[in-house]
């Protein structure tokens, strides 16, 4: 049983972001690069199915810059991944959802895997669009917003809790497959410590940016280009209300919410 | 050449001991000073994750960490909580002098269980007549055929409640002096063996602090540590390993001080205006920030001294000292800062200030630490 797991490098949450000199790019200097949040719910998922299912093996998957790549899969190796394959990104390719799915098909495909496994969103730019193409490239149907899996009597079928309107679906599918998921029903581990210093030094795949270009080549006409990266406007307007007391607080803010907001008459 | 950045391997370990201290210790850390609990929870979480016994070498089970890499660590574990990261890194205290003096045989019989499963040792040097002159220590050992026999007190002794294993100091003949001391591996276990009533301390409140008692405890020879005259020299070698993560648990106090009083100095309005934009208080934060480098940088210089091989008693004496010191200093600006708020519990800085205290007074005295760094200076000038 092979699981693939697909993981973004995401800028760490406490990265401070600047446009790059060209004013379309992030400027990559000093930014701290980690694996998305909801990839991190699946590579957690994965691993709980793997525990539950001996002789499964699970291969985590990065497409970007190659320092970038590696790095996270350097910390999902370290979660407890067996292997890790980085595809490399074509310098100049645009930030486009269907280029990263193209190459990281290319990636899955050359290690079949019974269940993929991803976020169904990256924190950076909430696309949502590479796991469903992916899934589409590779000709498996595909369930979104997952919150746990479970096997469901051998490894052959799972059980999918989905987070929907009002409540939660249940579904039950028949391998192969690929879902992503949306928080993990239960926390992500902490990689140990002589974990993260094994995966250091453990091998990581690399796909040859020349199979890479190739792989995205027929949708170069499709892809998206990024106009312009910028930062939001400082926010302005912030007020610091004086107060003696909370009652006194709660009234001047009533005050000033009616008064000066109007936000209710 | 010299070279400040830190490698992938080292900025992944600071990064996860980081994340370890943000999510498990931090959120902890005000309710455990207050009521003076031991969060055994979160201690036996670090032990699962691999933060204790970092020092342990990796053919007993042990990470292995270069001295440099735990001090990483123990900066960030300090950041959030000193008296937890007392209590997390007091097993490498305690099994120092396991692998300073140890044979193969005892190294693989007492270091392999720590490493096994969770377990706690503490580390019993100090007396209630003294702690700095560790050569007139009155625990006294005594010989009977393939045992010894300890009698004495021995107090402020860390994480001594919780622990499974001593690592003792005793003397065999006072008027021997140093050369009278011998170190053993006392079971808690061993009849005779008491610790005493948690100690109410000042600060340091999630660890764990009390006397421990040997009343005619037998100790097999078999848990001698190294010779019989050798007892003092481990010790004090002991000492020289761990006085530099002194150095980055004090580091790690004063980034937390530093980290608190420019975040609130930049959301605190006085006459119009935030004060962080007053000199007064700009000065302060300047300040600060240069004595949390330097310290920073004195405990790096000398936990890379150690990794080279070098005894390093100097280098980890100045590091210790510098950094408690500008521990309590920027802690004690810090709750300048805030002003009345800061002497409030309900605030941060307070307990950053009585944290600091005690890291000018244990593992070896600032006073002591300055006598040493002297001595070393002079005899490398004459």
């Amino acid at each position: 049983m092979e699981i693939a797991v697909l993981v973004k490098p995401v800028p760490d949450a406490e990265t401070r972001l600047r446009p790059d000199a060209s004013g379309q790019e992030l400027d990559p200097e000093g930014v701290k690069w980690v694996a998305a949040g909801y990839d991190e719910s699946a590579i957690e998922q994965a691993l709980l199915l793997r525990e539950s299912a001996p002789g499964t093996t699970v291969r985590a998957f990065s497409y970007g810059p190659i320092a970038r790549a590696e790095e996270v899969l350097r910390s999902a190796i370290a979660l407890g991944c067996d292997a890790a394959t980085s595809v490399e990104a074509p310098p100049g390719t645009p930030p486009d959802g269907l280029a990263v799915a193209r190459a990281l098909g290319l990636a899955v495909a050359r290690h079949p895997a019974s269940l993929v496994l991803c976020g169904k969103q990256a924190g950076d730019d909430e696309s949502g669009i590479v796991g469903p193409a992916v899934a589409e490239l590779l000709g498996l149907p595909d369930f979104g917003v997952a919150v746990n899996v479970r096997w469901e009597g051998g490894i052959e079928r799972l059980s999918i809790q989905r987070s929907v309107e009002g409540g939660l679906e249940g579904v039950r599918v028949t391998l192969p497959a690929l879902v992503s998921l949306q928080q993990a029903w239960n926390d992500p581990r902490t990689a140990k410590l002589p974990n993260i210093l094994k995966s250091r030094k453990a091998p990581i795949e690399r796909i040859p940016v020349a199979d890479v270009a190739a792989a995205i080549a027929p949708s170069a006409s499709l892809l998206a280009r990024r106009v312009a990266f910028r930062l939001p406007p400082p926010r302005t307007g912030a007020k610091m209300i004086e107060y003696s007391s909370p009652d006194d607080a709660a009234q001047k803010l009533v005050r000033i919410l009616r008064e000066e907001a109007k936000v209710f008459p | 050449m010299v070279d400040f950045s830190l490698t992938g391997e080292q900025a992944s370990l600071r990064d996860m001991a980081r994340k370890f201290a943000r999510t498990e210790m931090a959120p902890h850390a005000a309710e455990c000073d207050r009521t003076n609990r031991f969060p055994e929870e979160i201690y036996r979480k670090a032990w699962e994750l691999g933060l204790m016994n970092l020092n342990v070498p990796t053919e007993y089970g042990g990470t292995g960490l270069s001295l440099f890499d735990q001090c990483l660590i123990v900066e960030e574990l300090g950041r959030a909580c000193a008296g937890m990261t007392t209590s997390i890194i007091a097993n490498c205290l305690a099994l120092e002098p396991i692998i300073l003096g140890g044979t193969e045989e005892q190294k693989t019989r007492l270091l392999g269980s720590f490493c096994a499963s969770y377990n706690l040792a503490s580390f019993c040097l100090t007396e209630p007549s003294g702690g700095s002159d560790a050569g007139s220590l009155k625990t006294r050992a005594r010989r009977d055929g393939d045992h010894y026999v300890l009698d004495g007190e021995k107090c402020f002794i860390t994480n001594a409640p919780f622990a499974s294993l001593y690592t003792v100091f005793a003397t065999l003949d006072p008027s021997l002096r140093h050369k009278g001391i011998v170190a053993f591996a006392v079971p808690r276990d061993t009849e005779g063996v008491t610790p005493g009533k948690e100690e109410e301390k000042m600060g340091h409140r999630a660890s764990a602090t009390s006397t421990v008692r040997f009343e005619g405890a037998r100790v097999p020879v078999a848990n001698r540590l190294g010779k019989e005259d050798e007892g003092f020299s481990v010790a004090m070698r002991t000492l020289d390993q761990t006085r530099t993560p002194i150095g980055a648990l004090a580091t790690g106090i004063a980034q937390a001080a530093l980290d608190h009083a420019a975040e609130y100095s930049q959301r605190r309005v006085t006459f119009g205006k935030p004060i962080s934009e007053h000199q007064a208080i700009q000065i302060k934060l300047a300040d600060m920030a240069q004595a949390l480098n330097a310290a920073r940088l004195l405990t790096w210089q000398a936990a890379w001294t150690i990794d080279q091989g070098e005894r390093g008693s100097l280098e980890s004496s100045m590091a210790k000292c510098f950094a408690s010191d500008a521990a309590m200093m920027v802690a004690d600006e810090a709750i300048q800062v805030f002003g009345g708020y800061g002497y409030m519990k309900e605030y941060p800085v307070e307990k950053l200030l009585r944290d600091a205290k005690l890291t000018q007074i244990y593992e070896g005295s600032n006073e002591i630490q300055r006598i040493v760094i002297a001595r070393e200076l002079l005899q490398r000038l004459s």
